[in-house]
């Protein structure tokens, strides 16, 4: 099988999945145990009152008929409406600006790991066994091992206690840009954007940015983009550590040093880029790690994105809501899944079912 | 013929001073119906599942026919008879009442609120020094359309800006005007007529006509956005408003018994007489929009979509205006300057939405929240020997609170509320010996002290004793009635009621007690029940559900003890007292036709529901 029609049929194997996930999802919300409409109405409410609601949601229809509107509305991307967090609003529009946030946080939790987590690695893989060694892989161990519930809830107590100045004069709040409150939806207004009209269609132009508040939405989204990253970092520490460890051990380094290259040369040009191919799929991995880290680190930092709403949702009964975040979810988890299979291919020369 | 109630409408608590005579304490109902199947052995112990569920019903029947203006004395009476036969049949455990918990920084000066709740209070007679925008954090709503609003969150916010005809100030439970001038009420107590107040103007710009309550009536009767219909049309817990019904059930457009007479007044047409009619007027629900501002209902095309009208607008008589609103984040709202009442001091206030404990105590923390509340701070974090606070004429704590973590010491409130968070029982599931075992091993100071950190104040009726019908004195003379035991944990009168049910540790009967997650100290009081409970003859397991499968299993009458609360719009036994009525706690009936509690109580009636 060539590597292309392994990857096409990778691609045609996420279809089933997507049905698979919609058909649970449906199951879910209407013969599940939780009744959305007791949970919109609360108990003060009267059974003339939840009828009535019924019949205006749909819900007295035969069960086949909400089934194939279910599944037609998802695939066309008509999501509907919440029902309980933000009554009647189309998911679309909630999408809109919850999305935003989690994505800057995203961005972040996988950038701090990139930068602190694979450097740290290569560091410890470079100088094996030494004491500074122990020291990143014993901190990374530890690092891993807090979940990240317990570590929002520290930091946050630990940050806020530095107000008007806390050990040595440290104020996180007024170190750099100045913040108000650690928690909170950061702006994301850092950026002027023009609409220009190109005829048929109008296209957003970034016309400027704010410099001063960008500092401010990125020192803002650090200490839960720290925790969200967190093990990731860790993770990507250990793997990057072996992978060093692996590729210096190997017959061609060998051979490159028998040449008389520099140590320099030998490092930068062939350790470094073999050693990041075993952390590319750790990488996106991770990345559907993060939608579910930012259920936790959303609702502590109280952050307004999808990880919060999809926690209130499932919390409050907005079963609607979760349902649509939940097939969101996926369609991110099966997207990354074909990414990394097209990395793969394109990286990875023994990719195929069989030689 | 028109009574004059008054011009300014100080209507306090219904009954709240009449005094009753006599307890009323014995049950001359004769319903000796036994379906005993025990050791009957006379002594109201048998296993009979209820003996006072017709003397329940006979009160709730008089409240129901004592409506009137003249009714008042029948029906304090009646209140305290269902409380007795509650408590005799032990159809229902009260655990505690609500405590709402108010913290302020220094920098503010803020009215006391009373027990209806801070959500009920407008802030234009707060003020803060050095600063112009009072601070609050909220929990999570998505709409500012009155009609829609079902929760304290987003009540306080509309309250800001929308206006309903009457209100309790700061929450006090004492009705003042709001919108009108005054209101008359017939004779029959059928008629309510409201005089509108003159130069009333909208944030819009418009003046205030009998108009616009008549359009703001009929959208809360007529919308499909609407979510409590029900208090506008339904009686005993709504206006019970004239209305005609289409065919599926809606209410006919343009029907209901509203009218505007001239401009600036307006009369309302009630079915049978509402003796908390105010009361349920100052529901946020009722609130005034300008005439024609939203299409959904028959005779008006809108001036803006509905959408906008519930997230990006707001044109209500309030003292502040709409500002910006983004759901899940914050909120803010300005001042107008127009308002017909004090204008506010302050210039804008700003809600920041958050619902996560940790990160409120830290928003908390760093000095951004003026006022603050019990359920913002944290149970781990709450310490209540750090209150230092004397009680005032309405009962209320005055004092101080801390220092907090920061260092600072703020004020403190304590107000008892009109709320009620209780054990019942499905009573055809769990014979009453059981049940009254149960409450005489329940002792309420170790719950407040050990579960709850003092968050709340011991209940032992279901009526909170701020609105207990024969007043202070009567809710005294109750708790000192009170046969289980005030306070202690009585082992010996348990087992001996057990015992004589023929219940033994080693033949146990057998219960499960359902608690929700979303309120862990109830599994904690459950336990505490259940160790005291394991060696004399009663076998409890516990079992935390979803709250909504709480309510699913209630109406199919699976539950046998369980947890609830029930919280007063209005300060109304009646508001409360429906749910009792033993025809109305048929599970067999509910949800549709029955609205009651979880009780199954009409089994053992003389004549069958």
């Amino acid at each position: 099988m060539s590597r292309w029609r392994y990857f096409i049929k990778r691609l045609l194997l996420s279809i089933p999945v997507l049905f698979l996930v919609l058909t649970f999802v449906f199951a879910l919300l209407r013969m599940g145990p939780v009744d959305p409409v007791a949970a919109r109405l609360g108990p003060e409410a009267s059974g003339a009152e939840a009828q009535r609601m019924r019949e205006r949601l749909g819900l007295n229809d035969p069960l086949w008929e909400q089934y194939l509107d279910f599944v037609t509305d998802f695939l066309t991307l008509d999501l509907g409406q919440s029902w309980v967090i933000y009554g009647d609003w189309e998911v679309t529009s909630i999408l809109a600006f919850a999305a935003p946030p989690t994505l800057w946080l995203g961005f972040w939790a996988i950038l701090l790991p990139l930068f602190i987590g694979i450097p740290l690695g290569f560091y410890a893989g470079l100088n094996p066994n030494s004491r500074s060694d122990y020291l990143a892989s014993v901190g990374g161990i530890l690092w891993q091992a807090m979940p990240n519930f317990w570590l929002s809830i520290i930091l946050l107590a630990l940050l806020r206690q530095t107000m008007d100045g806390g050990w040595f004069g440290f104020d996180w709040y007024t170190f750099g840009p100045e913040l108000g409150s650690i928690t909170g939806t950061p702006d994301l207004a850092f950026f002027s954007v023009n609409w220009v009209d190109l005829g048929a269609a109008a296209v957003p132009l970034v016309t400027g940015i704010d410099w001063g508040a960008l500092a401010t939405d990125i020192k803002f989204i650090l200490p839960p983009a720290l925790v969200l990253g967190s093990a990731s970092m860790a993770a990507e520490l250990r793997i990057g550590r072996t992978a060093i460890l692996e590729t210096i051990n190997s017959n061609y380094v060998e051979t490159a040093k028998a040449k008389g290259l520099t140590n320099r040369v030998i490092v930068w040009k062939h350790v470094f880029r073999n050693a990041l191919i075993p952390l590319v799929p750790v990488i996106t991995n991770e990345a559907t790690l993060l939608i579910g880290g930012s259920v936790i680190v959303e609702s502590i930092f109280n952050i307004n994105g999808l990880g919060r709403i999809f926690f209130l949702a499932s919390v409050q009964g907005d079963l609607p809501l979760a349902g649509a975040l939940l097939f969101i979810f996926t369609l991110i988890i099966i997207f990354l899944n074909v990414l990394q299979d097209f990395l793969y291919t394109i990286i990875d020369p023994r990719v195929g079912y069989e030689r | 013929m028109l009574a004059l109630l008054g011009g300014s409408a100080t209507a306090g608590l219904a009954g709240c001073s009449a005094l009753l005579e006599g307890d009323g304490n014995g049950d001359g109902n004769g319903n000796g119906n036994s379906s005993g199947n025990g050791n009957g052995n006379g002594g109201g112990n048998d296993y009979e599942v209820s003996e006072h569920a017709d003397k329940a019903q006979a009160a709730w029947e008089t409240v129901q026919e004592n409506a009137g203006p003249d009714g008042e004395e029948a029906r304090t009476q009646a209140y305290v008879e269902i409380e007795e036969a509650v408590r005799d049949d032990m159809v229902m455990l009260p655990l505690y009442h609500s405590k709402g918990e108010m913290f302020w920084y220094d920098r503010v000066d803020v009215p006391r609120v009373g027990a209806l709740g801070p959500h009920q209070q407008t802030h234009n007679e707060t003020q803060i020094e050095g600063d112009t925008e009072l601070n609050l954090v909220t929990s999570s709503f998505d709409e500012l359309d009155p009609i829609m609003s079902t929760d304290t969150a987003s009540s306080e916010v509309i309250n800001q800006m929308y206006e309903t005809l009457v209100h309790y100030p700061n929450g006090v439970n004492e009705i003042e005007n709001k919108l009108v001038e005054s209101f008359e009420t017939s004779e029959d107590g059928l008629t309510w007529t409201f005089t509108l107040k003159e130069d009333v103007t909208f944030h819009g710009g418009e003046d205030l006509t009998a108009d616009d309550v008549v359009y703001s009536f009929r959208r809360l009767a007529e919308s499909e956005y609407s979510e409590r219909s029900n208090f506008l049309v339904d009686t005993p817990l709504g206006l019970g408003l004239e209305h005609e019904e289409t065919e599926d059930g809606g209410i006919a457009p343009d029907s209901i018994g509203v009218e505007a007479v001239d401009d600036r007044t307006v009369e309302l047409s009630l079915t049978t007489p509402q003796p908390a009619a105010l009361d349920i007027l100052t529901y946020t629900a009722f609130a005034v929009v300008p005439e024609g501002i939203v299409g959904d209902i028959e005779g008006y095309d809108g001036e803006v979509d509905h959408n906008e009208f519930a997230t990006g607008m707001a044109n209500g008589t309030g003292p502040f205006q709409f500002d910006e609103f983004n759901p899940g984040e914050e909120m803010r709202v300005v001042r107008f300057d127009d308002y017909h009442g004090s204008t506010a001091n302050l210039e804008s206030i700003h809600w920041e939405i958050n619902e996560d404990p940790e990160s409120i105590f830290t928003y908390i923390m760093e000095g951004n929240a003026d006022i603050f509340r019990d359920s913002q701070v944290p149970t781990p974090q709450y310490d209540p020997s750090l209150i230092d606070a004397e009680e005032d004429d309405m009962g209320r704590e005055v004092g101080t609170y801390g220092p907090l973590e920061n260092d600072e010491t703020v004020n403190y409130l304590g107000v008892p509320e009109l709320g009620t968070y209780y054990f019942a029982f499905n009573v055809s599931n769990v014979p009453r010996p059981v049940r009254q075992a149960i409450a005489y091993v329940t002792d309420h100071q170790e719950f407040l002290e050990d579960v709850l950190k003092q968050r709340g104040f011991e209940a032992f009726s279901f009526t909170p004793p701020r609105m207990w019908p024969t007043g202070q004195d009567g809710y005294d003379q109750w708790v000192d009635e009170w046969q289980y035991g005030v306070n202690e944990t009585d082992i010996e009168s348990a087992q001996q009621v057990l015992e004589e049910a023929g219940f033994t540790a080693d033949d146990p009967f057998e219960l499960t007690a359902s608690t929700y997650e979303s309120g862990p100290e109830y599994a904690e009081m459950a336990e505490i029940i259940r160790q005291k409970l394991a060696d004399l003859g009663v076998d409890i397991q516990n079992q935390s559900t979803q709250f909504s499968t709480l309510q699913d299993r209630g109406e199919d009458g699976d539950l046998e003890m369980y947890s609830l609360g029930w919280i007063w719009s209005w300060p109304d036994p009646a508001y409360g007292h429906f749910g009792f009525e033993p025809k109305n706690t048929d599970t067999s009936r509910m949800p549709n036709e029955a609205t009651g509690y979880y009780l199954d109580w009409q089994v053992n009636l003389d004549e069958e529901a």
